[in-house]
């Protein structure tokens, strides 16, 4: 969706330009040590975060009971869904993906270690960063019975980088070396690549990456997931069925699986109010109280690492001097932001981004609103009265509401921003990563995958134009360290360059809140930032 | 007659003409095409160059939209943008979705309103005419959606759980075996075109209560309901006839509103969505069937009119 010429329709520009956002540049997030070792197959510690330490709210536990079915309402969707396995964009693709096909690997909803699905190993060869072995899982069946083996993945993959006709996944792992990718036994492949990686697994283990058989035809959908293909109807509804021969013994607990596309919001929270979903994700955040008042129903709130970042252009006037991109970062009133932008549904951050990283360095001084020095930089910078152009459109929910509280913030410091809104046709239009001060929406995702997909000169969304030699110096040596300990305390170095002199203004990280009928049990928060704990409804079912 | 019929068929036919070219004309004036819009944030130049060869949009704009009336001309509607189905598969199920819920409302709030109009003209300056009157009024001056809206919390969410509060069609059924889902747009659209309809309908009533052929009939003592029901109504139903046809073709577009309210698997939040993904065969498809409604609605109102007026009946005999 993208034209927003009704006013109506910025909601669901919005929305679904935020899962597009989740779909697409998902790619996940540093291999911590714990994640490696889970890799291996032991049993890995809890990945990381540093950041936040406080939880969300509203996640439901108990007994389960098997059977039933389980109706969703999902946020947007329209003709143009699918439900082909490696081009989900709106939510309701996004949330039909994750049930229907598995990746080799997958963050977890928490958030935690690498969780290993149809791989059961993915391991650097011979302790270089450049070669990988996966080893499948043994026995994973797809629906229609046949065993995943090496020549699925490898199917899979090749469909993923087709150079005609890339996938999404093609932005995160178009560094495979795809020509000279080798099935080394009956259950294990060599993936080699065209650089070194250390965090490899995070890039491929999204869920938009998943397995599927030789010969894949979207029209008769094939997966590996809890849920099998029943049918599906674009802007409508899909039906699937519970998968008997799922590899995790007892899941799914539901027979059935129903997702309904809803364009408005008001229509979606008004379906679960009138009980006719069990179940809907982004539940604007002016509509809480009224979903916490009505008995019956829960609101799941999710802490992530969601950020929408101001993006400044540092190869062009007047943000190529560093100092007004400091001023700019000092005019922000972080609190108040988030107050006035997010219902106060989020926590204020520090222009850095992927806060569960390890390598995320909090002994970085938090910066707060300081309008006397900013002015003071400006004026050494001979940018007195600065006047700049913001472009922003409704592509995020938010996302316009931030740059007019941020205009507001900037006159306090004598900055005037002057708004230009677009629809969200126009600003994804042939501008699109060019404009010389704009905003951006990421997934919550660690720190070199976020860098692969936006801060290097090689990156598709490198809007801020970022191509600092030092930065990419540290990059690269990181990239190339297994090692995890050594590997942070270079990222930290590359951090702390973001930190000073980067092109980004990021205020804050924004909840994810979604909202259940209490006859359903087994929802957990997610820091990943997919609603309804990765939308595994397989973990989902009633309560006994 | 039959001259102008033939007449007024071929203006319907110029101006369904024109308003694909304006239609087609708006959508290129629309910033981005479909390929931008169907892959939005991922629109990395690699794969918009390949979809865009896919979805032959290097084509030019003319050759595309003479390939599109071609199409037309030979009863084809073309290729979705977004789906790569056909478009007449794409909207036919949601063509019938609208045309129900449309005929629905029409079929209670046409003979209602006339009825209303009557009894308040009938009732002139009374108490019930004051409260009809002025609650029409308000009515009229709500938005629909507004309308929707409240309905939704009165009968679906938080007063009272009557009726579904969204309209959930499963896909391969028809609107008219699921009736529930069908009761609060109906509602809603009823509750949207009946005031102005009694509203004309009162006014014309009561001027022609007040002419001197009803007093005539009267004074001859027939029944006060002869007098009104065949004396007076066939007389002040033409604006009335006209107002409704100008409420019907306003359904077929208002309808877009009301859908979108209640997530009604119809025309409405298709045509939203294609405008969204800039799925041109589908808007020009939706946009010309919508006209077409005009044209019919506006022609049938004046074969009526023509019908139930004796003058206009006779003239050119």
């Amino acid at each position: 969706m993208t034209d927003n010429d009704f006013s109506r329709e910025d909601t669901i520009g919005g929305v679904t330009r935020r899962q597009v956002l989740r779909g697409a540049l998902g790619s996940g997030a540093v291999l911590s040590a714990g994640a490696l070792l889970a890799a291996c197959g032991s049993s890995g510690n809890s990945s990381s975060s540093s950041a936040s330490s406080s939880a969300g709210s509203g996640a439901s536990s108990g007994p389960i009971k098997a059977g039933g079915a389980i109706s969703v309402g999902a946020t947007g969707g329209g003709a143009k869904d699918t439900i082909d396995a490696h081009l989900p964009t709106a939510d309701p693709d996004i949330m039909r993906c994750w049930n229907l096909y598995e990746p080799l690997a997958v963050r977890p909803p928490d958030f935690g270690p690498l969780q290993m699905m149809v791989a059961e190993s993915l391991e650097p060869e011979h302790g270089k960063a450049n070669s990988w072995i996966v080893k499948l899982r043994p026995g994973v069946e797809f629906h229609n019975g046949k065993t995943v083996a090496p020549e699925d993945v490898i199917f899979s993959l090749q469909r993923i980088l087709d150079p005609k006709n890339p996938k999404v996944g093609a932005a995160s792992i178009g560094y495979i070396d795809i020509k000279n990718i080798k099935k080394v036994s009956s259950s294990e492949i060599r993936i080699p690549l065209k650089i070194a990686n250390a965090t490899f697994p995070d890039d491929i283990g999204q869920y938009f990456n998943a397995i599927v058989p030789v010969g894949y035809d979207p029209a008769k959908p094939v997966g590996t997931g809890a849920f099998m293909y029943g049918s599906f109807t674009p802007g409508q509804q899909s039906v699937f069925k519970k998968f008997p021969n799922y590899w995790q013994s007892g899941k799914p607990y539901a027979d059935q699986l129903t997702i309904i596309d809803f364009t408005d919001d008001t229509a979606r929270v008004n379906a679960l109010l009138g009980g006719q979903v069990l179940a809907v994700d982004n539940l604007p955040s002016g509509q809480i109280a009224q979903v916490q008042g009505t008995s019956g129903l829960k609101v799941l709130i999710s802490q992530t690492g969601e950020w929408q970042p101001f993006t400044m252009r540092v190869d062009q006037a007047p943000f190529s001097d560093a100092r007004v991109r400091q001023a700019m970062r000092l005019i922000v009133n972080r609190p108040q932001m988030v107050e006035q932008v997010l219902s106060g549904q989020g926590r204020i951050a520090n222009d850095m981004y992927s806060p569960f990283d390890p390598a995320y360095d909090s002994s970085l001084p938090q910066r707060h609103q300081d309008v006397e020095q900013a002015k003071s930089l400006l004026k050494q910078a001979g940018h007195s009265g600065l006047a700049v152009q913001l472009t922003t459109a409704p592509v995020f929910q938010g996302i316009v509401q931030a740059a007019e509280v941020f205009a507001q913030q900037a006159s306090a410091a004598g900055v005037t921003v002057k708004l230009q809104k677009l629809d969200s046709g126009t600003f994804y239009g042939s501008n699109y990563l060019k404009w010389t001060l704009a905003q951006d929406f990421w997934a919550t995702r660690e720190y070199l995958p976020q860098v692969a997909q936006g801060s290097l000169p090689s990156s598709p969304f490198n809007e801020c134009h970022w191509a600092d030699p030092t930065f990419i110096k540290y990059i690269n040596e990181a990239r190339a360290t297994l090692d995890q300990t050594k590997r942070n305390e270079i990222l930290r170095q590359a951090e702390t360059i973001e930190y000073n002199s980067g092109g980004y203004i990021i205020p804050y990280f924004s909840n994810q809140i979604d909202a259940y009928s209490d006859k359903l049990t087994g929802f957990v928060e997610a820091k990943s930032g997919f609603p309804l704990g990765n939308y595994w409804f397989k973990n989902v079912g009633f309560k006994a | 007659m039959t001259t102008f019929l033939l007449r007024r068929v071929l203006l319907g036919l110029l101006t369904l003409f024109l308003v694909s070219i304006v239609v087609f004309a708006a959508t290129q004036a629309l910033p981005g095409n479909a390929a931008v819009a169907i892959l939005g944030r991922n629109a990395t130049p690699a794969r918009v160059a390949a979809l865009s060869r896919q979805l032959h949009l290097d084509r030019s704009v003319v050759s595309q939209y003479t390939h599109w009336l071609g199409g037309i001309v030979s009863g084809n509607l073309g290729t979705s943008a977004a789906t790569q189905q056909p478009v007449s598969h794409l909207i036919s199920a949601r063509i019938l979705n609208s045309a129900f819920l449309v005929i629905v409302s029409a079929i209670i709030a046409v003979p209602l309103s006339i009825a209303l109009g009557v009894w308040m003209a009938v009732r002139r300056d009374k108490p019930a005419d004051h409260i009809l009157s002025t609650t029409t009024l308000a009515l009229a001056s709500l938005p629909d959606f507004v309308i929707g809206l409240a309905l939704a919390l009165l009968l679906a969410t938080n007063v009272a759980h009557v009726f579904p509060a969204v309209s959930i069609v499963p896909p391969g059924e028809h609107a008219w075996n699921v009736p529930k889902a069908v009761v609060l747009p109906a509602l809603t659209l009823i509750i949207a075109v009946t005031p102005y309809i009694s509203r004309i309908m009162r006014a014309s009533m009561i001027e022609v209560l007040e002419s001197e052929y009803v007093t005539m009939a009267r004074l001859k003592g027939l029944p006060n309901r002869t007098v009104i029901w065949r004396h007076a109504v066939p007389n002040a139903i033409v604006p009335a006839i006209q107002v409704s046809a100008l409420q019907l073709a306003y359904m077929a577009g208002g309808v877009v509103l009301v859908e979108y309210v209640f997530s009604f698997p119809g025309i409405g939040a298709q045509l939203v969505d294609s405008v969204g993904n800039r799925d041109i065969p589908v808007v020009q498809a939706l946009a010309i069937i919508i006209a077409a409604v005009y044209v019919v609605v506006n022609l049938v109102a004046d074969l009526l009119t023509i019908v139930v007026t004796p003058r206009l009946r006779t003239a050119g005999r």
